[in-house]
């Protein structure tokens, strides 16, 4: 065979065996499937986030398949294609969550129960918007790690905050503050136990106290208990009967004495008042009295009036005197 | 005419330090505008070069009788050197890859770097700059032994086109084959650095495996071998102008396969950065 035959021969079979390996090794990493021994499914996502083509399928934490397909479908949706390994079964009501995997970036899909969904509330609004469409799985995107972290980030700052706080305030003088308030709790439990100590003597007391009594109440349950019979045995003679119309007749007189008494107590609150409004002009008439106003006022209030009217009176006493004694001095009776 | 004639007795002498100054500043302005002009006739000449072997490309039954024979030279003896330098890379790499992955990082992330690193850049670089000293160095020595014992001038006087009877098959071998070897020396560094993960590093093979699926896409393969196919074409034109230029005996022999390898193996940095800039550049954003 001449050399450039033998040389076209060597350069033709590396080239091909080297084809077969790279294109081979590289469709051995992607995961190609030739056979289609992979069953395909198909799920719908307002937004998948960095989920990527050929990233993780788990099913109840094993890999199951492998994300095969991300397109942009109709409304606003996101199709995401998955092709799961073969004779893998998926959970009934299956959802599918896409989420990081690792803090490193790598996202994954996972599927799930509908009754398995984390209690997150965005999630499950997510899988119930994406449900209702046949032989398309619902799916829903959970929190970014970053946005967790910001979240942890924050509390770490709060309680960094507080923790300053905290430290500004427990002073020197806090602290002394507090050791002694912890020296009087101190005190105040010993104090405490030992009255607890005293209270338990005299529970002892009492609760003995109380035995005898539940005795006694026993003895006077069984006292009641004879009278109730004996009640019992005279209700069925008829004497309680009669006693009872007896009390029933007193208590109608009784209703027909408060009803009288009621009237009267009536009539004595008219009479109060009519009491009250003479005790006011009277008030007043003596008011009035005593301020000059008017003739009794006056006479009242003025001595020298007092004085004349009194020399007024002795000389109509004497005019009187001298008018029994002297009548015809001042009567003149004339017939014609 | 005489000197005494030309200066006016009028005139004040002048100083000996502007004269030194302008000298200086002539000499300096001369030596930029040499070397301009030296680099635009390089590129001028690599243009011309590439240009005619581009033209002498027509003339098939020429070159293609060559091709294979310069794609066993080139290629084919060269998969044991790409294989092995990338292999040992391979090792290196997941060593440097697990020193450095302390703590937080998971250890599956060294297949993941070694597939990265060995398939986008260090197979195609390494073996290139590898393939640059020996087949760069063994065309420009061949083609300038030709030139200096005037082989190539017996080809001219036969009608022969040189262009068309060395340059062009050795360029069209260098092409095809780099990207086979880069290519073996893919798999080659990735097997090392699976085997020195689970035998060095206590890896898993499942654990490997999914590091190295993490994060591949066709792209990072196409990448690699583009990379390496321009990379053939590089060393081999340089190695066939080198060749071709060289002027006196072996000395100059020499020279044309050292400069050969120099400017093929900046020639690869050069071209490692502007594939860069136009593919990763423009996927990053």
């Amino acid at each position: 065979m001449p050399r450039k035959r033998v040389d076209d021969f060597v350069v033709g079979l590396v080239v091909i065996a080297a084809t077969v390996v790279i294109v081979g090794s590289t469709l051995w990493v992607q995961q190609v499937d030739f056979r289609q021994r992979e069953s395909p499914v198909e799920a719908r996502f307002r937004d998948v986030g960095n989920a990527t083509v050929g990233g993780v399928v788990v099913v109840r934490g094993v890999k199951s398949g492998r994300i095969s397909g991300i397109e942009l479908g109709d409304d606003g949706w996101v199709r995401v294609r998955m092709r799961m390994d073969e004779g893998v079964k998926l959970p009934g009501d299956a959802t599918v969550l896409l989420g990081q995997a690792s803090l490193f970036g790598e996202w994954q899909a996972t599927i799930v129960e509908r009754s398995a969904l984390p209690p997150n509330p965005d999630v499950r609004r997510q899988i119930a918007e994406a449900s209702g469409e046949r032989g398309t799985l619902p799916g829903a995107i959970l929190p970014d790690v970053a946005q967790l972290t910001a979240v942890a980030g924050r509390i770490a700052d709060d309680m960094a905050s507080l923790a300053d706080r905290v430290q500004t305030a427990f002073d020197d003088s806090a602290a002394s503050e507090l050791r002694s308030s912890i020296r009087d709790v101190a005190e105040m439990s010993s104090v405490l136990a030992e009255t607890v100590r005293r209270q338990s003597r005299n529970l002892d007391a009492i609760t003995s106290d109380v035995g005898s009594g539940v005795h006694a109440l026993s003895d006077a349950a069984a006292t009641v208990q004879r009278v109730a019979e004996r009640i019992d045995s005279s209700t069925a003679s008829g004497q309680v009967r009669s006693v009872v119309d007896n009390a029933a007749a007193a208590s109608a007189e009784l209703r027909d004495a408060a009803a009288s008494l009621r009237v009267l107590s009536d009539r004595l609150s008219v009479s109060q008042s009519r009491l009250d409004t003479l005790l006011v002009s009277s008030h007043s008439l003596v008011a009035k009295l005593d301020s000059g106003n008017g003739s009794l006022g006056l006479l009242v209030n003025d001595p020298s009036l007092y004085q004349q009217t009194d020399s007024l009176m002795r000389q109509l006493r004497a005019l009187l005197t001298d008018f029994q004694a002297n009548p015809k001095r001042y009567i003149r009776l004339r017939i014609f | 005419m005489s000197a005494p004639a030309l200066s006016s007795p009028s005139q004040p002498p002048t100083s000996p330090a502007p004269a030194i100054l302008s000298g200086l500043t002539r000499r300096a302005v001369t030596s930029v505008g040499r070397t301009v002009r030296s680099a635009i006739g390089a590129l001028g000449k690599g243009a011309a070069f590439t240009l005619g072997a581009i033209v002498s490309a027509r003339e098939v039954r020429t070159w293609a009788p060559h091709v294979g024979t310069q794609a066993r030279l080139l290629g084919v003896n060269s998969i044991p050197i790409g294989m092995f330098i990338s292999g040992f890379t391979g090792i290196v790499l997941a060593l440097l890859a697990s020193y450095s992955f302390t703590g937080a990082i998971p250890l599956y992330f060294v297949g993941t770097l070694v597939q990265k690193a060995v398939t986008m850049e260090l197979a195609p670089v390494l073996t290139g700059l590898a393939l640059a000293g020996r087949v760069g160095a063994n065309i420009a020595a061949e083609l300038g032994t030709m030139r200096v014992t005037e082989q190539v001038d017996a080809l001219e006087t036969l009608s022969f086109d040189p262009l068309a009877y060395l340059v062009v098959p050795r360029v069209i071998a260098g092409t095809l084959m780099f990207p086979i070897v880069v290519g073996l020396s893919m798999v080659a560094g990735i097997v090392a650095g699976w085997l020195a993960s689970y035998y060095l590093l206590d890896l898993s093979s499942p654990q490997f495996v999914k590091g190295m699926r993490l994060f591949f896409e066709y792209f990072d393969v196409r990448y690699g071998l583009v990379k390496a196919a321009s990379f053939g074409f590089a060393v081999a034109l340089v190695g066939c102008a080198a060749g071709l230029g060289t002027r006196g005996g072996s000395q100059g022999v020499g020279q044309a396969a050292t400069s050969a390898v120099v400017r093929s193996a900046v020639l690869i940095l050069v071209l490692d950065a502007f594939w860069a800039v136009v593919w990763l550049l423009g996927r990053a954003t």
